[in-house]
């Protein structure tokens, strides 16, 4: 059979769509765009060979694959053969470094404090960047000095929780569990409010940085192994997640990506929600608690690429519509630049930064309370770049609600 | 219909927007459900209503009525002419930034990337100096950079064109070498942000200093921003003291996306939701009426229950029409009938610019758009089918496109509003 | 009349008469080559593109084996650069007998065809979309090599050595002075402005055409019957490796991967004039079904472009059999002196791309006999390489992305198909001043890739008029041309995707640039 990601090619007519759409493209003559990169350049790759390099400013946004109204599987391409280029060329350190937060992570937060402060620290991090090329302007959050999983593993169910009622795992991905404890902290108490019973398995990374810098073998055992710690246990609950790149992980990339068959991970896809998806069809089947309390905010809303990648709209702009006193509007698109750990790397942060310029900008003109997006690194960057502060949707769900950590 | 639930609309394209707008302003419920974007990124984005039948048309509201007389399956038959020139003025109303000028009681006749002088019902404003009325003398500027626009073709041909009144036309190219920073092979988009910056139109300006006849009317690409379009093209008229117009270049068009940015924008304001990317997979129905569709998300299918669909996939360019190996004719969404296609006729004919029978092809409506059968029995009532996807027109000969697609989403919005006031 | 002299007037600039020129050439003979249209433009241009290792032959034609196994070795050696290594496989599909392969094996052997047979599961690892239940698998040294430049290649060379090549020039006259040949009288096309050409001996290296063209020099007919062939493009390469079904060759059993497409071929139906090529939609289906047959999926991929060739099939056997025939049933060579009494005449007709320079050779032992008895002038082509081929050195499809690569600051596309840019494109007009967008798509594949001149047809009329290379008219026309020439080749496979397409390239045309409105229109083909 034909890989079906290569075959995909077959069907664009250059009709320079994705071209539009293309947020690196726009700014930089470095990147010759979708169309040239993907199914243009794809008729002249044979296995094992790489003749091109451009393909590496391609931050994997996947918008391109969003807009080919022709079935393009653009930024799927792309990501192929910027790991046949990886594969050639050797990845640096850093981008190894940065692929593995769930290595670096337990790494880091026993001695958080340490870490931190060089992370803070302005003559440190132009080292950083000269040693291994890690943008010393790029927004690295602090580690949390408690991990989520800790907190987890003494958490006991919630009040309300019928321990017979629907019950969901919980795929926290490593920046709630490293980063954003109280993310996860948070996810739990909106779920539990609801009467839903939340498991949350000792889990690794999802595998996506390794992906997306173009590691595909290990990025498979990675994936491979958070299948399994997500299966670990339990029946065919869903799978919710808060992540939203992690969560299209699972749910996509690493079947089309890197090209994973297996029945139990095809399985686990199909059950995986995203937690504003989930949560919205709580709403839709009537078993969503909406007795928000008034919460007078004006909220931007943008919903990041990976996010748009799941084609399941905005839940989470609907869920936000519901609380009572709430002013929600939403981005006019765009993509914030930081395309996961694209935008830290030195040779791209600048481009990462004009991507996410009419982004920001909006954000400074609108000036709104505070900035809802589900993906974290795009949240670091909103906030690093336009001084306003960001949070998930269900954060805004959780304060609606009138709980506390 | 029904209940006041949610209507589906399939496309986003100009027919798919257009029926989600007028349905939202109209209070109800709309989501627009779309593979991808449509061809308003890559129109020319003049609405054209008809231009040739195949004789050249001055006036479309003069020309429709004996038109839809001798093509009853036509879409404007469908709605009537009435309805085209209603749909169009409401569209009028909502395209700012550019403005819009222009009805159907006269075609303007405006240049061409080849110098051709095409007829059009309403265009942009920043388009509208360059019909051949006028009788230039026009200079055509270009920007050697840019690969999707040749001003010494377009001048060439327009220098041996005649008015309608027959007179001559002066035409002759000019350049302007300016570049976007740093891009050899930059596309009108490149040019379009360059645009958007006032030093570069100052340099722009400046650089046309001196070369100009004082009775020229200025001919340049359409790449003059994409936001502030209108602002920018009234400070570079001032600049230069002469008119300019915008000629659309190939694709990607940046009128096109304005014209798109500036619908999508109005809809969604109006309480529309847009998911880009779900390709619509499948539908449920019960019998005559569709309950719902589904549409393709990362990991399965999503299903949208729906009080009315609307049906504005395009044509076979889009994926509206499809045709296999074995030469089997499809619209994929719902299985309607295709009209046009019989098996075993010719579909194309050996001259490239023949009619080729083919080209009419697509989906049968009542006056209402529902999908019919070959009988003329309604297939499902609360379906409205929209745009190219549409049988019994040839738009890129007739230069309709723009004009069928507004008229039928506009109609098909309306008509599922009123059978259910 | 302007006249010319020469010692070989060479006419067609096929394959084999580019090959008979270089060798004239490299001999030291004073060498003329006359075409009616562009180099490759007959048979050549429309090949399905392999490189036969011989294996095809390997049963039913050991001679031709034998020759295509040894020209494939020269090739290599001496044209690299047109010639990319893919490999060959020939399979047994469940359509196919298994004990077919034996006698396969067998005829390698016996003629020199290098094979090995492989385990079913290493063909297809190496090319995944393969039938997976195909039975037994053969590998050999099959490739792909490139008409166009082959044929560009050795007219270059012939140049560098001194010949003339003179293209668009149609022979319309054979001149006879008694009971020789003297020359011919051409007409070019392109200005109607005749030519003669007066030489010693005149090739007969119109393929197809050889039997119109010995009408014209008046002796016995030759018989050739033009046996048609249809070839599909698809969109991309589907496979890496050149494809065989392992049985007596028949329609539609090879899939060659060539630059960025595969090409599924092919038929064989004798037809009356090499100049009326049409293609049914039955021959279409055909291939589609057997490439299905190879490659499972077959008809879901895009379909880019048909087209049709004419094999010179030479027919009756010649009396004096013997005399006038070449040893080898492959390719036909007549001396026309024994044959009819007709001096400085030679025929060469038949055979394949792949011998096409053994076939230059022949003709040119005997062509050097005739023109210079007693003098020995060895021929110099089997060593030699090609311009711009290294021994070694294959050409690899990465290589024009590589490039691009490179440029992609000081550069533009102009076909970004097919990664043609405006600096390819003026330098190929300086090479080689010509205002015929067609005459380029050769030299540049311009035009050749999925959206068939969707773009660049306007680019690059754009840029020739831009730089004053066409006037307005010419321009206007040569647009409406090369979208018509593009159709021809379109509309028998206008299905899927590439209906898509073409649908977009009317709204592009027509809808958007309003072409049939053109002042050059009117009389539009
Ligand atoms: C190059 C070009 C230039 C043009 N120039 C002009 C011009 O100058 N003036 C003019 O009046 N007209 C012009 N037109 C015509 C015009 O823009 C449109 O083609 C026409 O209006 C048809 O619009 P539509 O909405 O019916 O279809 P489209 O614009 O084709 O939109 C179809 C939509 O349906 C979606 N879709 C398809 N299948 C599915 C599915 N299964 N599920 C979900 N979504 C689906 C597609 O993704 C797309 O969003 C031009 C067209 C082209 C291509
Ligand atoms: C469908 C098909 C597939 C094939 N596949 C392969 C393959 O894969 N591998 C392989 O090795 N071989 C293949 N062949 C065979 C091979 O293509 C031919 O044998 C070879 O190309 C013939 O070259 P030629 O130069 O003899 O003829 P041509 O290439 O036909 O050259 C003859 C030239 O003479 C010119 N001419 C005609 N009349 C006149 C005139 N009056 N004045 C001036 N010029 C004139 C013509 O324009 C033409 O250019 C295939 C053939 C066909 C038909
Ligand atoms: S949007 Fe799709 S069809 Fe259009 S150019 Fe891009 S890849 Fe090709
Ligand atoms: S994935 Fe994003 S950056 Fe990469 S080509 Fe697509 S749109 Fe551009």
């Amino acid at each position: 059979m034909e890989d079906p990601v290569r075959a995909s090619l077959d069907h664009c007519v250059k009709c320079t769509i994705c071209e539009t759409a293309c947020p690196v493209a726009q700014v930089t003559p470095l990147f010759p765009g979708p169309k040239y990169e993907g199914p243009q350049a794809e008729r002249f790759r044979q296995p094992g060979a790489s003749a091109d390099h451009s393909v590496d400013y391609c931050s994997g946004c996947g918008i391109c694959s969003q807009v080919c109204p022709h079935g393009v599987k653009i930024a799927e391409i792309n990501s192929r053969a910027r790991a046949a280029y990886k594969a050639e060329v050797g990845a640096p350190l850093r981008d190894r470094v940065l692929a593995r937060p769930g290595v670096t992570g337990p790494m880091g937060s026993p001695v958080a404090p340490v870490v931190n402060r060089v992370m803070a620290n302005g003559p440190a991090r132009w080292v950083l960047e000269r040693a291994v090329g890690l943008h010393h302007s790029a927004p690295v959050p602090p580690y949390a000095p408690r991990s989520f999983q800790r907190w987890a593993r003494s958490h006991r169910r919630g009040a309300g929780v019928h321990p017979d009622g629907r019950s969901v795992v919980y795929f926290h991905g490593c920046s709630t569990n490293w980063f954003e404890p109280d993310l996860g902290r948070m996810v739990v108490a909106v779920l539990e409010r609801n009467g839903v019973q939340v498991r949350v398995p000792d889990q690794g990374c999802c595998g996506l940085p390794l992906q997306s810098n173009g590691l595909f073998e290990p990025a498979r055992r990675t994936l491979r192994h958070l299948a399994h710690d997500l299966a670990a246990g339990g029946g065919d609950e869903p799978v919710v997640a808060s992540s939203s790149s992690c969560g299209l992980m699972l749910k996509r990339e690493g079947r089309e990506i890197l090209g994973l068959a297996d029945e139990d991970l095809r399985a686990m896809g199909e059950r995986t929600y995203d937690i504003c998806e989930f949560l919205l069809d709580l709403h839709d089947q009537g078993a969503l608690d909406t007795d928000f309390r008034r919460l007078p905010l004006r909220v931007l809303y943008h919903a990041p690429c990976q996010q748009r990648g799941h084609a399941m709209g905005t839940p989470a702009l609907d869920l936000l519509r519901l609380v009572p006193g709430m002013e929600v509007v939403e981005s006019a698109g765009g993509c914030c630049g930081i395309a996961g750990t694209y935008g830290l790397k030195k040779e791209k942060y600048g481009i990462a930064m004009a991507v996410g310029e009419p982004l920001f900008e909006q954000v400074r003109t609108g000036n709104p309370d505070v900035v809802a997006c589900d993906g974290e690194t795009c949240r670091w960057q909103i906030t690093a770049a336009s001084d306003h502060s960001s949070v998930h949707p269900v954060a805004l769900l959780f304060w609606a609600y009138g709980l506390e950590l | 219909m029904s209940d006041d639930g949610e209507i589906v609309v399939v496309g986003a394209g100009m027919a798919g927007l257009v029926a989600a707008l007028r349905l939202a302003e109209a209070g109800r419920r709309a989501r627009i459900l779309a593979k991808g974007f449509g061809a308003t990124h890559l129109s020319g984005a003049t609405i054209d209503v008809l231009g040739y039948t195949p004789a050249p048309v001055m006036s479309p509201a003069g020309a429709l009525p004996a038109f839809v007389a001798e093509h009853p399956d036509h879409p404007y038959a469908r709605v009537g002419a009435g309805v085209v020139e209603e749909a169009v003025g409401w569209l009028k109303g909502h395209l700012t930034d550019p403005r819009y000028v222009g009805d159907l009681g006269r075609n303007f006749l405006l240049p061409t990337a080849a110098g051709v002088c095409k007829p059009a019902a309403v265009a942009p404003q920043t388009m509208a100096a360059g019909d051949l009325r006028g009788g230039g003398p026009y200079a055509i500027v270009g920007l050697p950079g840019l690969k999707d626009f040749y001003p010494s073709l377009v001048a060439g041909n327009l220098a041996l064109a005649t008015t309608p009144a027959g007179t001559a036309v002066g035409a002759r190219a000019v350049e302007v070498d300016l570049s976007p920073g740093g891009r050899v092979d930059a596309g009108p988009l490149g040019y379009a942000r360059r645009f958007e910056d006032p030093r570069f139109r100052a340099d722009f300006a400046a650089a046309l200093q001196g070369r100009l006849a004082a009775d020229e009317v200025l001919g340049v690409p359409a790449v003059l921003g994409l936001a502030g379009a209108e602002q920018a093209w009234e400070e570079l008229e001032a600049r230069v003291e002469r008119p300019i117009f915008e000629i659309p270049t190939l694709p990607p068009s940046v009128p096109g996306l304005r014209m798109f940015t500036v619908l999508m924008a109005a809809a969604r304001r109006a309480g529309a939701r847009v998911v880009i990317g779900a390709e619509v997979v499948g539908v449920e129905t019960d019998g005559y009426r569709v309950r719902g569709v589904w549409s393709g998300t990362a990991n399965g299918r999503r299903f949208y229950p729906t009080a009315a669909l609307v049906l504005a996939t395009g044509g076979w360019a889009a994926g509206g029409l499809v045709m296999d190996s074995h030469r089997v004719v499809r619209e994929p969404v719902l299985g309607l009938p295709v009209t046009g296609a019989d098996d075993g006729a010719a579909r194309f004919l050996p001259g490239y610019l023949d009619h080729h029978p083919l080209a009419t092809a697509g989906i049968a409506v009542d006056r209402w758009l529902r999908p019919v059968d070959a009988r003329g029995a309604v297939l499902y009532d609360n379906v409205r089918v929209a745009g190219a996807t549409l049988a019994g027109a040839e738009p890129w000969k007739e230069k309709s496109g723009d004009g069928i697609s507004v008229a039928t989403g506009y109609h098909a919005a309306m008509s599922v509003l009123t059978e259910e006031g | 009349m302007q006249t010319i002299e020469t010692e070989v007037l060479v006419i067609g600039g096929g394959a084999t008469g580019v090959g008979v020129a270089r060798d004239a050439a490299l001999r030291g003979f004073a060498t003329v080559l006359v075409e009616r249209k562009d180099l490759a433009e007959g048979t050549t241009g429309r090949y399905h593109g392999l490189l036969h290792s011989g294996g095809r032959y390997a049963v039913k034609d050991p001679q031709a084996a034998r020759e295509c196994a040894a020209e494939n070795g020269v090739l290599r050696r001496i044209a690299a650069d047109c010639i990319e290594d893919t490999g060959g496989l020939f399979v047994t599909t469940p359509w196919d007998d298994v004990e077919f392969g034996d006698r396969f094996l067998a005829g390698c052997a016996a003629t020199g065809v290098g094979v090995e047979e492989i385990e079913v599961g290493a063909a297809l690892v190496r090319e995944p979309a393969l039938n997976p239940d195909i039975r037994r698998a053969f590998l050999v040294a099959d490739a792909s090599m490139d008409a166009w430049k082959l044929a560009w290649a050795c007219a270059r060379s012939a140049v560098e050595h001194g010949a003339r090549v003179l293209t668009y020039h149609r022979v319309t006259e054979v001149l006879r002075n008694g009971d020789a040949v003297a020359g011919v009288v051409t007409v070019d096309v392109r200005t109607g402005v005749t030519l003669t050409v007066r030489a010693q001996v005149t090739v007969n290296a119109t393929g197809a055409w050889a039997g119109q063209l010995a009408a014209l020099a008046g002796c016995r007919p030759v018989d050739v019957v033009p046996g048609k062939g249809i070839m599909i493009a698809m969109n991309h390469r589907i496979v890496n490796t050149v494809l065989n079904r392992c049985t007596m060759p028949s329609d539609g059993d090879i899939i060659v991967p060539i630059r960025t497409v595969s090409v599924v071929g092919t038929t064989d139906s004798p037809v009356t004039d090499p100049d009326q090529l049409e293609v049914t939609q039955a021959e279409v289906d055909h291939m589609l079904d057997e490439g299905e047959k190879l490659v499972p999926g077959f008809r879901k991929a895009r379909a880019l472009r048909v087209w049709a060739g004419a094999r010179p099939l030479f027919g009756a056997k010649e009396p004096g059999d013997e005399k006038t025939r070449d040893i080898t049933r492959a390719h036909t060579l007549l001396d026309h002196r024994q044959r009819d009494g007709l001096d400085g005449f030679v025929t060469i007709t038949g055979g394949k791309a792949t011998t096409f320079r053994l076939m230059a050779e022949e003709t040119m032992d005997l062509v050097a006999r005739m023109a210079s008895p007693g003098t020995d002038r060895p021929c110099r082509t089997a060593t030699l390489p090609l311009p711009d081929s290294e021994p070694g050195a294959y050409y690899a499809v990465g290589s024009r992305l590589a490039q691009r690569e490179r440029h992609l600051l000081d550069d533009q596309l102009v076909c970004e198909c097919e990664l043609v840019s405006r600096r390819d494109l003026t330098e190929a007009l300086d090479r080689r001043p010509t205002a015929n967008i067609d005459d380029i798509r050769r030299a540049l594949r311009l035009g050749m890739g999925p959206c068939q001149g969707g773009f660049c047809t306007y680019r690059a009329t754009g840029i020739l008029h831009h730089q004053e290379r066409l006037d307005q008219a010419t321009a206007n026309r040569a647009l409406l041309d090369f979208l018509q020439e593009r159709w021809k080749g379109l509309a028998p496979i206008l299905y899927g995707d590439q209906l898509r397409q073409a649908r977009l390239d009317d709204w592009l045309y027509q809808g958007l640039l309003d072409v049939e409105h053109l002042p050059a229109a009117a009389g539009a083909p």
